[in-house]
């Protein structure tokens, strides 16, 4: 009678309006069973490859266009698997010299930027180009680390002026389908980054037919084409003539015994894509992503930390409601990255001075304050307490993780974080202002709030601890790129499934602008990072990864860390096995029907 | 002839003046966009490299005189963030806007009118009161609840769920109301709390005055009073209020209600772009809704003209 009382009036209300058309409206949100519909929480940037600095733009270049590599899709941890590319590649004993051919009648889509709107065969000579679009200053591209001073003659091509006639020594196309890099020294990452939106092949026509509106009209040889695309969202139509390769439990590393609830055994030999069309939405706002999803709209969706309380049943184990349960799977999974606050070294209140003795005062005055750090309560607040909390510099998603690794830097100890303060010195009226950066924002101030009043138990005066806060991302990354800002909080997702992503952090000669944000520079440890920086994988270097992660902690350069935890969330209907990690986005393609709608549309 | 070039004069100078103040704001207090647009481990020559790709290192004026041939030849460049030319964005984005924007303006608009009306006519009963009072509830509450509120209450499973939570993909009528009705039922409860008092404070300053209590004593009756002299002679402010609304409608659109109900329109680029710091869309914004404003004063003097024949 309530319910009753209260929806007649609001009935009567929008049947004035004219606006209620309920039975077309449910057909919107009905789910069409060869569409999949995903939500993302932020926005790509530019779906120009060279410009797909951001996760979200990655998750759709990867989709669009094709690059050389890709993960396998269930295999973890993480193994390389051709994707554009016919094999692994062939490396010389020197790990100097790598070839790659590519697959044979791979077609770029059919576009205007063709003659007669043809799509060409892809060749070996585009993906030279689009790498060689990194070093050219009009492309405004934003890959070029990945590769510079990495392969011979690549630095000098740009330093000539970027004419594309001129061919580069380390950078070649051997024929139409062999491609074969050179490198200055040993890269064992280079293939990683042969799998990243940054690498994917563009033809030189759509990027002349285009110019800078490439960034919105993609011409890749991917498994799906554009159809729209704005602020709100994108939608993704199936490339018929994409290349068949039919899927394989086996190569892509299937674990029937933690995977077979995903239901995906009946996909099994099929061609990928598996979906004609993906809509991709872009909502910032959590109610409204949540609202979306839960209204049916969405087959997809990254919990909201603000949800959890609706989505959980239990924290440990994690458990999901089970009216969610019985409509959606459920996966938690660990960002790769973690979240780190650093101190500016190169601020002699709290970093490097040249005085010797005020330099180790100021060592004392870090580790203090990292032992101040209460970690448990920074994940219980912030992170619904389900984040994953670990001491140093790689994350617990890297291989080289090292679950054992002490703990201690992690630790709330406030008595010895007073003894510190007291045996250098350091009295209420003598500690420096502490000023800590960060954008402006609700969630930013309470962290600040927390910071300071963990402080405070150690006797650091609330005063003496001041925000530093930037309207914009982009102004806080200008001062802490200019060493502008004392205690800086970074978010780092690793680019790769390779600890050498986030021990490059503290790299002295990485120093900002660079992406050391902290401007650290040990000696020892930079030596062990080039050293390092050579090897391929094996436990010598993941020791001596371990050793820099021991360098960093003792010598209190950052309050790290916690990798935050994903609730994903996505229909029954829908088989895959979405993944955020590594920038992601290649899942797209196996994305499938679930067994019963499959069975439904094969009778259709 | 002379108050049309007075006020293509004045005009021309209200578009320098706001440009230039903008574009000094924008330059000096904006976001610096050098550093989103460089890639990891940057070298202090490639930061060099973005500035120059971003003519931050062209001098002020050069920069200012640049933008005032981009707007007057309407060639407004490409977004530095996606690419995209901005005329293009405009073209796709503003009609999304206008479509979106309209119906609550409209319906807010009148419906403020007629609740004015009534609480002004019934000043001091309880109807009056009654709509007062919802007024300033309507005030009090944030839009952001309203939002969040009407897409539980309406889009989904928790209430009604009648209309889609977000998204516009209008084809036909009626696609459009299923799209557009949550967001201007939105839109209009957060409006007519504040159209409702204005509208009510000048037909009670139109009530009180001698021309009304001489129709009165004719005999005129309530509707003749309300409708042909209290709200004919209201036109000037009602007008005025109308028409300045406009640009904010073109334009700017509604942030909120574009990014929670995921529809494309220009409020959502706009906004994206002061933060980013993106000065190509800025500058178009800026100088449009200027213009805008400029061409609404002019057919404003006229509007006052037709309604009011004692204005010359």
């Amino acid at each position: 009678m309530k319910n009753l009382s209260f929806r007649v009036p609001l009935l009567v209300l929008l049947l004035a309006l004219g606006a209620c058309n309920g039975g077309d409206q449910s057909t919107s949100t009905e789910i069409s069973h060869s569409v999949y519909r995903h939500s993302m929480d932020g926005a790509p940037n530019n779906l120009d490859p060279a410009r797909s600095s951001n996760i979200y733009a990655n998750f759709l270049v990867v989709n669009l266009y094709d690059t050389l590599y890709r993960y396998k899709y269930l295999a973890r941890p993480y193994q390389l698997e051709p994707n554009l590319a016919e094999n692994l590649p062939e490396i010389s004993a020197d790990g100097l010299t790598y070839t790659i051919r590519i697959k044979p009648d791979v077609y770029f889509i059919d576009d205007l930027a063709f003659p007669e709107s043809k799509g060409r065969l892809v060749s070996a000579q585009d993906f030279v180009y689009s790498i060689k679009r990194h070093f050219d200053p009009q492309t405004r591209a934003q890959g070029a680390w990945l590769w510079q001073n990495r392969i011979v003659g690549l630095d000098d091509w740009k330093a000539n002026g970027s004419d594309y006639k001129q061919e580069i020594t380390g950078l070649r196309a051997l024929d139409g389908r062999t491609i074969q890099i050179q490198l200055i020294s040993p890269y064992p990452q280079l293939v990683h980054t042969l799998t990243q939106g940054f690498s994917a092949i563009v033809p030189r026509e759509a990027v002349e037919y285009y110019g800078r509106e490439l960034a919105i009209h993609p011409v890749g040889s991917g498994p799906y084409r554009l159809l729209s695309f704005n602020t709100a969202g994108a939608v993704m139509v199936r490339n018929s003539d994409f290349r068949q390769e039919p899927f394989s439990l086996e190569n892509e590393g299937y674990d029937p015994a933690s995977q077979s609830r995903y239901g995906l055994e009946h996909l099994e030999g099929l061609t990928p894509p598996f979906m004609d069309r993906i809509e991709v939405e872009f909502i910032g706002e959590d109610a409204a992503r949540w609202n979306a999803f839960i209204a049916g709209e969405l087959d997809f969706v990254k919990a909201p930390v603000s949800q959890f309380d609706q989505v959980l049943e239990s924290r440990n184990p994690l458990v999901l409601k089970p009216e969610l349960a019985e409509n959606f799977h459920f996966q938690a999974t660990l960002e790769s990255g973690f979240v780190h606050t650093d101190f500016n070294m190169d601020d002699p209140r709290i970093g490097y001075h040249p005085n010797p003795e005020t330099n180790a005062r100021n060592k004392a005055l870090r580790c203090a304050i990292s032992k101040a750090f209460d970690w448990e309560k920074r994940n219980e607040i912030f992170y619904y307490g389900i984040g994953q909390v670990f001491p140093g510099i790689i994350p617990p998603v890297a291989p080289e993780f090292n679950p054992d690794q002490d703990r201690t830097s992690i630790i709330r100890d406030l008595k010895a974080a007073r003894e510190l303060l007291k045996s250098h010195g350091w009295t209420a009226d003598k500690l420096p202002d502490l000023e800590i950066g960060f954008t402006s924002s609700v969630t930013e101030r309470q962290m600040f709030e927390q910071f300071r009043s963990f402080m405070a138990d150690i006797g650091y005066p609330r005063g003496k601890i001041h925000p530093l806060t930037f309207a914009s991302y982009g102004d806080y990354a200008q001062a802490y790129l200019n060493r502008e800002v004392m205690l800086m909080t970074i978010g780092w997702t690793m680019d790769y499934p390779d600890a050498e992503n986030t021990i490059q952090l503290f790299y002295g000669p990485n120093a900002t602008p660079g992406s050391n944000t902290a401007n650290y520079n040990n000696e020892e440890f930079n030596r062990l990072f080039r050293d390092s920086s050579t090897m391929l994988a094996s436990p010598a270097r993941t020791e001596m990864y371990r050793k820099m992660n021991q360098i960093v902690i003792e010598d209190c350069v950052t309050i790290s860390g916690i990798s935050r935890k994903m609730i994903l969330l996505w229909n029954r209907d829908i088989a895959m096995l979405p993944d955020r990690s590594f920038l992601g986005g290649h899942f797209f393609r196996f994305a499938g029907p679930g067994k019963a709608n499959f069975k439904n549309r094969q009778e259709e | 002839m002379r108050i049309i070039l007075h006020n293509i004069i004045h005009g021309l100078l209200l578009i320098l003046g706001v440009t230039l103040i903008s574009f000094l704001l924008m330059v000096w207090f904006g976001p610096d966009q050098t550093y989103t647009l460089i890639g990891k481990n940057a070298t202090a020559s490639q930061i060099m490299e973005v500035r120059h790709e971003l003519n931050y290192d062209q001098p002020f004026m050069r920069r200012y005189l640049d933008y005032l041939v981009e707007l007057f030849t309407l060639d407004l460049g490409a977004s530095n963030s996606s690419g995209e030319q901005v005329n293009s964005i405009l073209r796709r984005t503003l009609p999304v806007s206008l479509a979106l924007m309209l119906p609550g303006f409209i319906i807010g608009n009148l419906l403020g009118i007629v609740l004015g009306l009534i609480a002004a006519f019934r000043k001091g009963t309880w109807s009056d009161r009654l709509i007062t009072g919802l007024s300033v509830t309507g005030m009090s509450i944030s839009f952001l609840i309203i939002i969040i509120g009407l897409q539980v209450l309406l889009s989904t499973p928790y209430g009604l769920n009648l209309f889609p939570v977000r998204g516009w993909q209008v084809e036909d009528l009626s696609s459009y109301l299923a799209y557009v009705t949550v967001p201007t039922l939105s839109l209009i409860l957060v409006t007519l709390g504040y159209n409702t008092r204005f509208y009510r404070a000048v037909f009670i300053e139109e009530s009180s005055r001698e021309h009304i209590r001489t129709a009165r004593a004719f005999g005129a009756s309530p509707a003749t009073l309300m409708w042909r002299h209290v709200l004919k002679n209201s036109l000037v402010p009602i007008t005025t209020r109308i028409m300045f609304s406009i640009p904010l409608v073109v334009i700017s659109g509604s942030l909120l209600i574009e990014s929670y109900f995921g529809i494309p329109g220009i409020g959502k680029v706009s906004f994206d772009a002061i933060t980013s710091g993106d000065q190509p869309i800025l500058k178009a914004v800026v100088g449009l809704t200027a213009v805008i404003f400029v061409l609404i004063q002019i057919a404003t003097d006229f509007i006052y003209r037709l309604v009011d024949p004692r204005i010359s």
